[in-house]
């Protein structure tokens, strides 16, 4: 029998108020989206506030002021907006991924990626430019530089990725205009996540689920927490 | 031999550097003195193939190092090590610092392969590590991390740093300007040993009496290029210029 996470979180419940299987997928969508978007987003806010942080170009003021911005952007209309631009009339119509995972992940992307950009620039600039100098006078290339200053900020730059993860994990408005939070005929999930789950559960007057489900949600969280943390500091005890 | 001839930097409309020229032999230890502000700092970015003088020229080893592509450069200048005033150590134990020099060097499957080797069990230091961190003394502390040593141990750290891979010259930036004189003596002592093993030292430095006692050659920088540079005892004892002479007996104060 494959291992079931949920099972063993509730041996109390001897008549469980709702299906696992309900409940497993949800917490599949709900981290698949947030991890996948999270994931991407950092792959490209690091690189972006590297070159924020040790480049001049024009508009980087205006940049800088887009990416704060974003952070307080409302979540429901970058929902709105990614309707928009997957819907058959929008310029991303063509790849049909209206009330799709991809389309949850395209707007979670949106919003992790300022809160990932901003935290991660602040922790990149506070690295000593001393630090900086001696990578580059030991020999090291830009690009060992960066690595360097990657390695001295990566308390600050877990800091950021939780950030996203937290907006990102949190989020109903968006995910629910763009996902649509849709159950197959079968009650699994499609694009319902814990966060939309709760929301209609709460509204159906399901309270117990509600209130199981918010409690795998803040479990959840907290394990991601733990073990991004834990991540950070083993890279301080083995570097 | 790196040799700077009349070179001239300036930040906007203050002139840092005005028309120097210098070459530093490998083997020797040139010391340049001058007050804070003088423009020490600057030169030694120019000679450490950082910064491209407004104006003048830089050669190391023959080679005009601003008219070659960048992949050159990086070979010419990691023929140069700098050492500066704060120690500014990675956040890493001290034999992960000493070897980074070493490490920028590899090829990245090397690199990856080191990276993997530690994951599983750690790996034997590199014997040039070792042996620089012998040379400031410090090669029982190799897996202490850098952020529990002293502000004297840390810059000896530092220059074993810039030591462990055996640069043809090494740059010093104020070494001991922060040092009490116990890690000053064993700086200085590190620096012989650097001349010594053949590499090509600069010392700038404003504790003149530091200068006298390592430098073989000196350059007294007072504001305008050098007023004299030559063999230290020649500008100690007897300088023909009368600024540097002012200087070094303590009358000119700035």
């Amino acid at each position: 029998m494959p291992f079931d996470p949920v099972a063993p979180l509730f041996p109390l419940f001897v008549d469980l108020p709702f299906e696992q299987g309900y409940v497993r997928s949800i917490m599949y969508v709900s981290l698949y989206v947030s991890v996948t978007a999270v994931a991407l987003s950092t792959l490209f806010s690091i690189p972006v506030a590297l070159l924020m942080g040790f480049t001049e170009f024009p508009g980087k003021q205006f940049v800088k002021s887009v990416i704060n911005t974003g952070m307080g952007f409302p979540s429901v209309v970058v929902g709105l907006l990614v309707l928009f631009a997957v819907s058959n009339q929008g310029p991303l119509g063509a790849m049909n991924l209206i009330f799709t995972k991809e389309a949850m992940i395209i707007s979670q992307f949106v919003l992790a990626t300022p809160p990932i950009t901003a935290i991660s620039l602040a922790a990149i600039t506070g690295v000593d430019e001393n630090v900086r100098d001696a990578a580059r006078a030991l020999g090291g290339t830009r690009l060992d530089v960066a690595l360097v200053v990657i390695k001295e900020a990566r308390y600050g730059i877990a800091t950021a990725v939780l950030a996203g993860f937290g907006r990102a994990i949190s989020e109903v408005g968006s995910v629910l205009i763009v996902g649509g939070n849709i159950t197959s005929a079968d009650g699994i999930s499609k694009t319902r996540t814990l966060t939309t789950a709760i929301q209609l559960e709460a509204r159906q007057g399901q309270y117990d689920t509600a209130m199981v489900l918010g409690a795998v949600l803040v479990v959840l969280v907290l394990t991601v927490n733990a073990i991004v943390v834990r991540f950070g500091d083993e890279g301080s005890m083995n570097r | 031999m790196i040799r700077l001839s009349n070179v001239s930097q300036s930040y906007g409309e203050e002139q840092v550097v005005d028309d120097v020229s210098l070459s530093v032999q490998p083997g020797e230890v040139v010391g340049i003195i001058g007050p804070s502000g003088v423009g020490k700092t600057t030169l030694l970015r120019i000679l450490a193939l950082f910064l491209d003088p407004d104006e003048g020229r830089v050669e190391l080893d023959g080679e005009a190092v601003w008219a070659v592509d960048e992949d050159e450069r990086l070979a010419l200048r990691r023929q140069v090590g700098m050492v500066f005033q704060e120690a500014s150590l990675f956040d890493a134990t001290v034999a992960r610092n000493v070897e980074y020099g070493l490490r920028v060097r590899q090829d990245w499957d090397e690199r990856l392969r080191d990276q993997l080797r530690g994951l599983v069990g750690g790996t034997e230091p590199a014997a040039a590590v070792e042996d620089a961190l012998k040379i400031v003394g410090l090669h029982d502390k190799l897996d202490q991390a850098a952020d529990s040593l002293s502000g004297g141990e840390a810059q000896r750290v530092s220059f074993a740093r810039a030591l462990a891979y055996e640069p043809d010259y090494l740059l010093l930036d104020e070494p001991t300007s922060d040092l009490d004189p116990r890690n000053t003596g064993l700086i200085e002592d590190a620096v012989a040993e650097a001349r010594d093993r053949g590499i090509g030292v600069v010392v700038a430095t404003h504790d003149m009496h530091q200068a006298e006692r390592v430098a073989d050659r000196v350059g007294v920088l007072l504001g305008d290029g050098f007023t004299e540079i030559g063999p230290t005892e020649t500008i100690f004892e007897h300088p023909t210029d009368e600024r540097t002479r002012k200087f070094i007996s303590g009358e000119l104060v700035y």
